[in-house]
């Protein structure tokens, strides 16, 4: 079913976006390399940078650190008044939040209060032992956030490989709820994509013919499907490529990724219990974790 | 009754410091912490001073200072813009926006830059509230 552009597209604009940081791997000029949003009605541009318990919190013979606390403060808040500066110089308009407590909890809350349209943050800083215990921040912002999230990446150590991480994406589509909404999100950026392959993956546990007619049958299909997509992509003024893989699905949209050349993956992130996700394997988490691409997230609709 | 000054700032320690040199130079403090909430006290209250910080969560600074004097109603009340963004900045920014379209907006009254001593803000307050 292709969802024609409509009023739910203009609620999807990008105006204003939560850019989260912990100054240690999402610089500066991460933001900069967004700022093609412009063109797709960015204005506002919100800082956040969470100062986690665990570095102002209870040490032995010191208890709370509040020293410690105000140092972080004001260095991160000497940072954002530097880039903040840069951007009011551009007319955008910028707000600052400076907070402790855990940091998906504050992502979220932040994007709530400022009601943001997209949030921008780094990937996971947990290692895989902490995530199994606590979890994935990624996966809980995704999770409870009704707003869209990029995870991103650079692409080469120097810094962003592409100017505008909008400009060529791979939009990742399984046909569901979860992957229309990211074609329609996809939509209301019209104004920054110059083109976007599609891809989709077939798993091996879908081939269930072992026959080359059936698999070959099963490509066709999911081809066709492809087909009307990208004209439907077209006819709205989007330069459309479609692509269909076979495989391991997170591993295959990173290699259709490299194959054309994207500048991020856009995929829809179904609703799951946080449970299952935790110790599940979830498309979008296995994106947001293992890609070298920058990784939209697009989470279903609310209710 | 004392007139009465709107500190605008995000920060609850800048506002406590601000209200605590309203006071002792004997004006009346409301507080507000960030622009959203600053409008609607300007509407409500008519401060005859506001003393604005730029940088803060849901309206900047920036914005609020081009409310109040772009409305012909609250055009009069002066400002003194206290933020640790430099004026330069501010100025360019509001130069920016005009060029976008908005209305051009005088300067403020008077723009310090954090931290500021309470000698010099109270001799500020008291300059335009004579």
């Amino acid at each position: 079913m292709i969802v024609k552009a409509g009023e739910d597209e203009k609620k999807m604009e990008i105006k204003k976006l939560l850019f989260v940081t912990r100054f240690d791997n999402l610089h500066f000029d991460a933001l900069q390399s967004l700022m093609d949003l412009k063109k797709a009605a960015l204005n506002h541009v919100v800082f956040l940078n969470v100062i986690e318990r665990d570095k102002v919190a209870m040490r032995r013979g010191t208890g709370y650190e509040k020293s410690a606390e105000i140092r972080l403060r004001e260095k991160a808040n000497i940072r954002f008044i530097d880039w903040a500066e840069t951007l009011f110089e551009q007319g955008m308009e910028v707000g600052v939040y400076i907070v402790v407590g855990s940091f998906a909890g504050q992502v979220i809350q932040a994007a709530e209060k400022e009601s943001v349209d997209l949030i921008v943050l780094s990937p996971e800083k947990k290692g895989r032992l902490e995530r199994l215990y606590s979890g994935s921040d990624i996966t809980e912002i995704v999770q409870r956030a009704a707003t869209p999230v990029l995870v991103y990446k650079y692409l080469a150590q120097k810094g962003p490989l592409a100017e505008n991480p909008f400009e060529k994406p791979l939009l990742a589509t399984n046909w569901s709820a979860a992957s229309q909404r990211a074609i329609d999100y996809l939509k209301s950026l019209k104004a920054v994509i110059r083109e976007v392959d599609v891809v989709h993956v077939a798993s091996e546990k879908d081939l269930k013919e072992t026959s080359a007619m059936g698999i070959q049958k099963t490509r066709k299909e999911n081809r066709q499907k492809l087909d009307a997509l990208c004209d439907d992509l077209e006819d709205f003024g989007i330069t459309a490529k479609p692509h269909v893989y076979i495989g391991d699905t997170v591993s295959e949209i990173d290699k259709a990724a490299r194959g054309c050349q994207s500048s991020m993956i856009i995929a829809g992130s179904p609703r799951k219990s946080l449970w299952k996700d935790r110790w599940g394997t979830s498309i979008s988490k296995g994106l947001a974790e293992q890609s070298i691409f920058p990784v939209l997230l697009i989470p279903p609709k609310e209710g | 009754m004392s007139k009465k000054v709107l500190i605008v700032d995000d920060d609850p320690d800048v506002r406590l410091f601000n209200a605590t040199v309203v006071e002792e130079s004997g004006f009346t403090p409301i507080e507000a912490a960030n622009g959203e909430e600053g409008l609607k006290l300007i509407k409500k209250d008519r401060p005859d001073l506001v003393i604005l910080d730029v940088l803060m969560p849901k309206q900047s600074g920036i914005r609020l200072y081009r409310e109040l004097k772009t409305d012909k109603s609250l055009i009069g009340i002066p400002v003194i813009m206290l933020s640790g963004v430099a004026k330069r900045t501010f100025l360019r920014s509001q130069k920016a926006l005009t060029e976008f379209g908005d209305k051009p907006v005088p300067e403020p009254e008077n723009y310090l830059e954090k931290p500021v001593e309470p000698e010099e803000l109270a001799r500020e307050i008291k300059k335009l509230l004579g």
